[in-house]
C-alpha cells in the first residue's frame, strides 16, 4: 500500500497526539507517584537526600510539558514543602521557595490575570482584584496562596514580602469560605498561623487563630500532627498556656505518624514536639 | 531547733549572692521576632558563662500585660524586669521622653551624635530610681500616614488624628498645633483605620507594616515626627541575689544583646520604609516653609511641657546644645 506523504501525515499526527496524551498521563502520574512517596517516607533523611533527585526529575517533566496544569501545582506543592520542612540553609531555602512560587504562578495566574497583576499593588487594589476572582479551581488558588506564604517565610527578612501578608491572608480566607475543610484542614491552619503572628496588646487576635487550629485539627480527623505542633507553638506559647501546650505535645509524641499524604510531615511534627518539650519556654 | 537551723540555713542559702536565680523578664514583643531570639541567645551565653547561676526566663507577647502593668507586677516582686518602650517608663523617670520629643530630631546622624553623649545620663537617671538598664535600643523614626494628602499644617488639622492612649506629650503637642486628636488604646488602632474613627497615625515603618496599618494608609508624609526607642531593665532589688562577677557578665552580654538589637532595628526601619514604597503608599514631601511652621509651633509646646515638669529643663537645653552642636558642625 502506497501512501503518500500527504496521507501519511493525519496517521502521524494521530500517533503524535496519542503518544502525546500518553506521555502527559504517564508523566502527571509518575509525579503523583513520587509526591506520594515523598510524603509518606517516615524517614525524613531519605527524602532530604533523595528529594533533589525527584525536584529535577519534576523540572524535567515540566520542560516537556510546559503548561501542564497538575505537573505544576505537583512541582509548587513538592519544592514548598521541601523547603519549608526540609531545607535549613537560608539562601537555599529562598530559591526553592521562590521556583515552588513560579510554579503556582505558572499554574494559577494564566485563569487569574487581575489578581496576579495586582499582587505588588496596594491591598485595596489587590483586594478588589481578588474579590472578581475565578475560585473555579480551588487546588490552583490555595497551592498559589500557600507557595506565596511559603516564599514569605524565607524572606522573612525582606520587609516588602512580610507587607504582602495581609493579600495571602485574603487568599486563603476565600479558600476555607468555599470549602472549609480544604487540603485536610491545611487552608484552616495557614490562616491560623497568620492569626496568631500577633498577641491581642498589639492588636492581634489569637482567638480567632485558636479556632482555626481547632478547624484544621477537625477537618484533618486529628490525623496531621502538625496542626497540633503549630498550635502549641503558635497560640498556647503566645498566650501562655502549658496546660494547653503540654496536652497537645504529649499527644503529638503518643501518635501513629503513619497516615496517607501526612506521615512526612508528622514525623517531622513528632521531632518538633519533642525539641519543644524541653525547650523550657514556660 | 534543728528544724528552726536548717530553716535558716535555707534561708540564707537563698539570700546569699552567688546561688542560682531566675530572673523573670516581660516584654510586649512576640516570641519568634528577630528581637526575641536575639534576647533568647543572650539568655543562653548568660546562663553558660554563669555556669547557670543565673538564668533569663521571658515573657513575651503581652502575656504579663502591657508596660504599666508590668512595673506594677515588679514592684510587687511578681517578675524582675521588662523589655520595654521608653514611653513605657516615663512614670518611673520622666526623662527618657526626651528622645521622643516631637520633631527634635531630623536624621539618624543626628540622633547618633545626641545620644553617643546622652545614653549614659539616662541610665544613670533610671538607676538612681532603682533600674539597671542594659542599653537604649532604637525603635526607628515615626511618620504621619494618612488615607488623605498631609503636607502642611492645615491638612493635618483637618484630620482625625490618633494618638496612643496615656501619651500626654503627644497630645499636649497635637493640641498645640491646634489638632483635636483621638486617644486609643493599641489594640483599636487597625479597627479605627478600618472604620474610620481615625485616618491619621504616626508610627514607624516596621510597626505599621507589622500591626497591618499599611493596609489602611494611603500617604506618608516624609518628616521625621517622633523618634522611638526601648530598654532592657531589671530592678537592682533582684540583681542583689548576684555575686559582682555575674552581674558583670549579665551586663556585658545584655549590653551587647540590645546594641546588636538597636543596630538592627535601623536595618530594619530602612527596608520597612522602603517596602512602604514598594506596596504603593505615596511620599509626600512637606515644603520648607510648611516645616519651619511646624518646628515653631511644636517648640512652643514643648517649652510650655518644660515649663509644668514633664521632663528636666537641663538636660533638654543640654540636648539642645548638642543638637545645634551637630548641626553646626555640618550645616
Amino acid at each position: 500500500m502506497d501512501l503518500s506523504n500527504n496521507k501519511r501525515l493525519p496517521l502521524l499526527l494521530l500517533l503524535a497526539a496519542l503518544l502525546g496524551g500518553c506521555v502527559s498521563v504517564a508523566t502527571e502520574r509518575m509525579a503523583g507517584h513520587i509526591a506520594d512517596a515523598m510524603l509518606n517516607q517516615p524517614d525524613p533523611e531519605i527524602v532530604r537526600s533523595g528529594a533533589p533527585a525527584y525536584l529535577l526529575l519534576l523540572d524535567s517533566m515540566i520542560a516537556a510539558t510546559p503548561s501542564d496544569h497538575n505537573l505544576l501545582i505537583s512541582a509548587a506543592q513538592l519544592y514548598g514543602a521541601y523547603s519549608r520542612g526540609l531545607v535549613t540553609k537560608e539562601k537555599r531555602r529562598k530559591k526553592l521557595a521562590k521556583q515552588a512560587m513560579e510554579y503556582a504562578d505558572r499554574a494559577f495566574c494564566p485563569g487569574n490575570k487581575a489578581v496576579c497583576a495586582a499582587r505588588n499593588q496596594p491591598y485595596a487594589q489587590f483586594s478588589k482584584a481578588a474579590a472578581r476572582m475565578d475560585t473555579g479551581d480551588l487546588q490552583a488558588l490555595f497551592t498559589y496562596a500557600a507557595s506565596w506564604l511559603g516564599f514569605i517565610e524565607a524572606n522573612r527578612d525582606d520587609w516588602n514580602a512580610i507587607a504582602n501578608l495581609p493579600k495571602v491572608e485574603l487568599l486563603l480566607q476565600r479558600v476555607v469560605d468555599i470549602t472549609p475543610g480544604f487540603a485536610q484542614g491545611r487552608a484552616q491552619l495557614y490562616l491560623a498561623m497568620l492569626r496568631t503572628l500577633l498577641p491581642a496588646s498589639m492588636g492581634g487576635n489569637p482567638e480567632q487563630g485558636k479556632q482555626h487550629f481547632e478547624l484544621a485539627i477537625r477537618y484533618s480527623e486529628e490525623k496531621d500532627l502538625m496542626a497540633k505542633v503549630a498550635y502549641a507553638e503558635r497560640y498556647a506559647r503566645l498566650v501562655y498556656d502549658q496546660q494547653l501546650h503540654d496536652r497537645l505535645l504529649h499527644e503529638v509524641l503518643a501518635a501513629d505518624p503513619e497516615h496517607p499524604g501526612l506521615t512526612l510531615s508528622n514525623v517531622l511534627a513528632q521531632q518538633q514536639a519533642a525539641l519543644m518539650m524541653n525547650d523550657e519556654y514556660f | 531547733m534543728l528544724r528552726f537551723l536548717m530553716a535558716l540555713l535555707v534561708f540564707l542559702g537563698a539570700a546569699q549572692p552567688g546561688a542560682a536565680v531566675t530572673l523573670k523578664i516581660a516584654t510586649l514583643t512576640p516570641d519568634g521576632t528577630s528581637w526575641m531570639q536575639s534576647m533568647r541567645k543572650g539568655a543562653s551565653e548568660v546562663s553558660e558563662r554563669t555556669e547557670g547561676r543565673v538564668k533569663l526566663r521571658f515573657y513575651p507577647g503581652g502575656v504579663m500585660g502591657n508596660d504599666k502593668s508590668v512595673l506594677r507586677k515588679i514592684r510587687i516582686g511578681q517578675l524582675h524586669g521588662g523589655a520595654l518602650s521608653s514611653g513605657g517608663l516615663e512614670s518611673i523617670y520622666p526623662d527618657l521622653r526626651l528622645y521622643s520629643l516631637p520633631l527634635l530630631f531630623h536624621s539618624f546622624e543626628e540622633v547618633d551624635y545626641v545620644r553617643s553623649r546622652m545614653d549614659a545620663k539616662l541610665i544613670e537617671g533610671l538607676k538612681k530610681k532603682g533600674f539597671v538598664s542594659y542599653g537604649i535600643s532604637e525603635g526607628g523614626f515615626a511618620y504621619l500616614m494618612c488615607t488623605t494628602p498631609v503636607e502642611t499644617l492645615d491638612d493635618l488639622k483637618q484630620q482625625k488624628v490618633w494618638t496612643p492612649e496615656g501619651d500626654e506629650v503627644t497630645r499636649e503637642t497635637l493640641e498645640a498645633l491646634g489638632v483635636s486628636p483621638i486617644p486609643l488604646p493599641l489594640t483599636d488602632v487597625l479597627t479605627g483605620l478600618q472604620t474610620g474613627l481615625i485616618n491619621t497615625i504616626t508610627s514607624s515603618p516596621i510597626a505599621t507594616i507589622a500591626l497591618q496599618w499599611h493596609t489602611q494608609v494611603k500617604y506618608l508624609t516624609d518628616l521625621p515626627i517622633l523618634y522611638f526607642s526601648g530598654t532592657l531593665v531589671i530592678h537592682e532589688k533582684a540583681l542583689r541575689k548576684l555575686s559582682d562577677s555575674d552581674r558583670k557578665i549579665l551586663a556585658e552580654v545584655m549590653q551587647k544583646t540590645f546594641l546588636e538589637i538597636s543596630r538592627q532595628n535601623r536595618k530594619d526601619n530602612n527596608n520597612a520604609l522602603a517596602a512602604l514604597r514598594q506596596q504603593g503608599i505615596e511620599f509626600l514631601q512637606p515644603s520648607g516653609e510648611g516645616q519651619e511652621r511646624w518646628l515653631n509651633q511644636v517648640s512652643q509646646a514643648i517649652d510650655a511641657m518644660s515649663n509644668k515638669g514633664y521632663f528636666s529643663r537641663t538636660l533638654y537645653n543640654e540636648l539642645l546644645q548638642y543638637l545645634d552642636e551637630y548641626r553646626r558642625n555640618n550645616s
